[in-house]
């Protein structure tokens, strides 16, 4: 597993995260470090296994298709500085 | 896609979502429209349908709609898919300002439905890659144009709203096809009853390629409605033959539509595939989809438009045309069954399919907005039927019904609108006719048939439109010999 | 106030020690077994109206339209919440030290100089704290990958945490959702018990919350454990644990046995092998995702609105999440990634389910696995700044296991190493906590007696 400037700053820019210089040369021995670390799972045998993404069965839950009361419009705009017209004010797309 | 794969002039692929007739949205229990009081218009102001969970509020967990099931279920299974044994949901992640979450709740690996199909008229089978279901993104308002605003407008409330997504194979041919297709998608989801065409939106993404240019794809995304995503398609194999012909090269690229004029634009040429970075949503558990479930949803299936053809030739000995169109439009298919017990099925098919879809195309309203009573309409083609009134007087009394109710038969008697059906009144009309109509007769007679019609016209206009005019005709035919 | 405290005394131990990110006064009822009681929460827990951070600078000036679920249950007792408790951010780490941008990292109760553990730092160290000043209070933790059993043990107090799906999320900021548990951290195992039997139970707003009925966790605390089937797991004896913990627990062992337990050694391979590494990238996944919704447009941190939305995310996110964060997401990120998805997400999975299936085939014949909680004492900040950042998820490795397995442990003070706490972890089979605090309260007697 190389692990490079380039590896790190494609994945940030899909978490959309911006690293300074030095967050990129101290990230990338660590991730060399860890990523090895990982890798040693390809070791167990799993032929056969299937995943779990709980560690309790879980299943089957829902609910009806039933109207409860919404926030209002203010309740909803309450934690935001960007607003506008009683709408969320958000970046532009292009 | 493969170059080479294809043979056909034209390769078009759809993914369509739509938003079926819930209630509330998939994952919490906001409204999915706004509240129509008695006398008001419906007023959808910003953000009034909103909770913790569609607004992605940290802490909040989102749980299903057993509704959202229940319908994916039933088009999955009217598609003849192969049906998942679990429903399990996938967080797909991209940051975009729509989504309240940064990641959409949508099946990846597991959707509900696989490998189905719809059949056109012609026996061809589009095949369906697969349907699943997922939530809708909230809807960005740009205050200015898309390019020159400083921020966006955001509002919720189509956040988390269900939608469901139906991907084909890249199966179809020509726009016609796919116009096809979508017309009887529309139909199965009126038979379903789980899409309401008034106020839920349909909307596709199509992928067009031609030969000519070894089928360098397009995507074009977003088009709303069924009508335009055939005029974009219509558009988009013109604008890439047009490109061929002028010797330019086409891109795989991503474009929009513009419904206004009539347009698709580049919005991007395609770099890599998006890197969506598919978890299992661990905020939700699977949900088994057993054989008893899949069994009781199949017998709760409406008869479907392809077995309705089938019985309308079959019990009703229609012709394959008249089964095929009758059977397209859930109103007049419910419409016929019940006429055609009182009616003569193909008297009954004909005034449906032609006269009643004239009506409505008069009044600009879609079938299953026109006022239909199927006792008035009995009553009105029962007399059609013996004949007691003319093709002409039952035209004007069905648009008539179509606006207000009242009894056919009792309408005619009041307007004196049953047909001159007296011999020898009728024969006295036709006499007084030929006689004031010289000219005509002169041309009849040198050997003009069509010159005959204007002294039926008159006999015709003697009676108010209530003779027979065949029989008028017949009439005038054996006096003139 | 609550009787048994008052703000101005919060307010000086937390400008000593840093144990909480806000403090409040919430009472909606002065009835019920909490009407005596002041309760913390951690700051991952939702309480209405009051600023919740999940001690991560990017959620500054959140204030929660809604209570968690387990607030809802304590307050429906009587029970005053007095503030938000310190924590990793995001409860990304052991030792209490990844605190957001700006805020404080808690100290430990025993010596300043020394971590309180973490990730539920600020709730363990209070916790010891109100004991020493005789304030009846009950901690909420939260624990994810050992984040409840870790304080307790550097703190040397009581830390419960449940069997995954026993306690609602509902109104838990998510670190990593298949992972989660909310449990709590308190003086005695009375108090464990107490809190317990009211924060567990079916809630329908999650549907990861489990059905399973309920007992009176309090009735079973003076069984004796005369018969019990406990294991010793072998492996938690290998090289990297403190010499005088190994000799702790031995102790602590031997005193069981004179109590009537019967104990063996087990062998727990594949989950000694290959816990950490599956833990920590399923979890990193998860809270990868988790994190997204935070970007500064509908809550928490805002920037000034200009640029398009990746330069404008990019900016808040840059500045809100602390380095901590950043690696973990990236982390996350890249180990859904297409292309390693099937190597580090789904393969961790898989190595999950073998890891339960070892658990569960240890419960067919035992009642109780027994582990040091951690393999050290708690270090001092200078010993924490010297370790890489694997080093620091490497001493997980005790926790992880049963974190995995979604199995409910339970972390008893059971000495002294320098005058630092030493802790002893007892594990059990899904929804078994009746005889973790059965065991942990038959600890408890012998401390005292």
């Amino acid at each position: 597993m190389i692990v490079n400037k380039e590896l790190i700053k494609k994945v940030a820019a899909t978490a959309k995260l911006e690293l300074t210089e030095q967050e990129l040369e101290e990230f990338i021995p660590q991730f060399e470090e860890i990523l090895k670390t990982f890798s040693k799972l390809a070791k167990a045998d799993t032929k056969n296994v299937l995943p779990s993404f709980h560690p309790v069965p879980l299943k089957n839950r829902m609910r009806d298709d039933t109207i409860h009361s919404s926030l209002s419009q203010e309740q909803a705009l309450s934690l935001t500085e960007h607003k506008k017209d009683g709408y969320f004010k958000g970046p532009k797309v292009v | 896609m493969v170059n080479g794969k294809f043979n056909s002039d034209v390769v078009i692929g759809l993914e369509i979502h739509f938003q079926p007739n819930l209630k509330s949205k998939l994952f919490c229990s906001c409204a999915t429209k706004a509240e129509t009081k008695k006398n008001e218009n419906s007023k959808d102001e910003p953000n009034t349908r909103t909770c913790v969970i569609c607004l992605g509020m940290p802490g909040s967990k989102p749980m299903l709609n057993k509704k959202a099931l229940d319908y994916g279920l039933k088009l999955g299974l009217a598609l003849n898919c192969s049906i998942a044994l679990e429903l399990i949901f996938s967080r797909k992640s991209y940051f975009y300002p729509d989504l309240a979450k940064n990641y959409q709740i949508s099946q990846f690996e597991l959707p509900l439905g696989k490998n189905g199909e719809i059949v056109l008229s012609s026996g061809k089978k589009i095949g369906i890659e697969r349907i699943h279901l997922e939530e809708d993104p909230a809807s960005l308002v740009h205050p200015n144009t898309i390019h020159d605003s400083a921020y966006t407008l955001i509002d919720y409330n189509r956040s988390g709203i269900c939608l469901i997504e139906l991907v084909t194979k890249p199966e179809m041919r020509s726009p016609e096809e796919a116009r096809e297709f979508l017309k009887k998608l529309r139909t199965i989801l009126q038979y379903l009853e789980i899409f309401d065409e008034q106020t839920g939106v349909i909307k596709a993404d199509a992928n067009i390629s031609i030969k000519e240019s070894g089928y360098v794809r397009s995507e074009v995304k977003n088009i709303t409605g069924f009508k335009e995503i055939e005029r974009a398609l219509l558009y988009e194999v013109e604008r890439q033959k047009q490109a061929m012909q002028n010797n330019e090269k086409l891109v795989m690229d991503t474009r929009g539509w513009n419904a206004l004029t009539g347009k698709t634009t580049r919005l991007r040429t395609k770099e890599t595939e998006a890197d969506y970075g598919y978890i299992i949503d661990p905020d939700l558990v699977p949900i088994d989809i057993t054989q008893e479930m899949i069994e009781k949803t199949k017998r709760g299936l409406p008869e479907l438009p392809d077995e309705k053809i089938k019985r309308f030739i079959t019990k009703h000995k229609l012709s394959p045309i008249d089964a095929q169109v009758l059977a397209m439009e859930r109103v007049l298919a419910e419409l016929f069954e019940k006429v055609a017990e009182e009616i003569d099925p193909i008297l009954a098919a004909q005034w449906l399919r032609h006269e009643l879809v004239k009506v409505a195309n008069y009044h600009k309203l879609a079938l299953d907005q026109l006022r239909i009573e199927e006792l008035e309409i009995v009553e009105l083609l029962s007399m059609v039927e013996k004949k007691e009134i003319s093709d002409r007087t039952a035209q004007q009394i069905l648009s008539l019904l179509t606006e207000k109710g009242f009894s056919p038969r009792q309408y005619v008697k009041e307007h004196k609108l049953t047909i001159v059906s007296d011999t020898k009144e009728l024969e006295e009309l036709c006499k007084k006719a030929i006689a004031e109509s010289q000219p005509a007769i002169d041309d009849y007679k040198a050997g003009k048939e069509i010159a005959l019609n204007n002294v039926v016209g008159k006999v015709m206009k003697y009676t108010k439109g209530t003779a027979d005019a065949a029989k008028v005709k017949d009439m005038l035919k054996k006096m003139l010999r | 106030m609550n009787i048994n405290t008052t703000q101005q005394q919060l307010e000086k131990i937390n400008e000593e020690y840093h144990y909480f990110n806000k403090l409040c006064n919430v009472q909606t009822k002065k009835t019920g077994k909490l009407k005596d009681y002041v309760i913390s929460v951690k700051d991952a827990l939702c309480v209405k109206d009051v600023e919740t951070k999940g001690g991560s600078a990017i959620l500054e000036g959140y204030k929660p339209l809604f209570n968690a679920t387990v607030i809802e249950k304590l307050l429906a007792e009587g029970a005053t919440i007095i503030g938000k408790t310190s924590q990793d951010a995001f409860g990304f780490g052991t030792f209490s030290t990844n605190v957001g941008n700006n805020m404080q990292i808690p100290l430990n109760p025993f010596d300043k100089n020394h971590s309180t553990g973490g990730s539920s730092g600020g709730a363990a160290g209070f916790t010891q704290l109100a004991k020493k000043k005789g304030i009846k209070h009950i901690a909420l933790g939260e624990s994810t990958g050992g984040s409840i059993a870790a304080p307790a043990s550097f703190c040397g107090v009581y830390g419960l945490t449940p069997t995954y799906s026993l306690v609602s999320r509902y109104g838990l900021l998510d670190y990593a959702n298949s992972l989660d548990k909310i449990g709590p951290i308190a003086a005695s195992v009375k108090e464990l018990a107490m809190c317990l039997s009211i924060i567990a139970g079916h809630d329908e707003k999650d549907a990861t919350s489990s059905k399973t009925s309920i007992p009176d966790y309090e009735k079973g605390l003076s069984k004796p454990i005369k018969g019990m089937k406990i294991a010793v797991i072998k492996e938690c004896f290998g090289k990297g644990i403190d010499p005088a913990i190994k000799q702790n627990i031995l102790e602590t062992i031997e005193t069981l046995k004179k109590q009537g337990a019967t104990i063996e050694e087990i062998s727990l391979p594949t989950t000694t092998e290959y816990a950490l590494e599956a833990y920590y990238i399923l979890a990193m996944c998860e809270a990868s995702t988790n994190l997204a919704k935070y970007c500064g447009i509908r809550y928490g941190r805002h920037e000034k609105l200009e640029g398009n939305f990746n330069q404008y995310f990019s900016k808040v996110r840059s500045h809100g999440f602390n380095k901590e964060e950043k690696r973990r997401i990236l982390l996350g990120t890249f180990a859904r990634m297409s292309g390693y998805r099937d190597a580090y997400y789904i393969k961790a999975a898989k190595v999950r389910t073998l890891i339960i299936q070892e658990y569960k085939k240890a419960f067919e014949k035992y009642d109780i696995l027994i582990s040091p909680t951690m393999p050290m004492v708690a270090p001092t900040f200078d010993e924490i700044k010297r370790l890489t950042p694997l080093q620091h998820y490497m001493v997980d490795l005790m926790t992880v296991g049963p974190s995995l397995a979604g199995l409910p442990h339970i972390s008893c003070p059971t000495g002294f190493k320098d005058n630092m706490p030493i802790g002893t972890m007892f594990i059990a089979d899904h929804f078994q906590e009746e005889k973790l605090l059965q065991i942990a309260s038959s600890i408890e007697e012998l401390n005292h007696g």
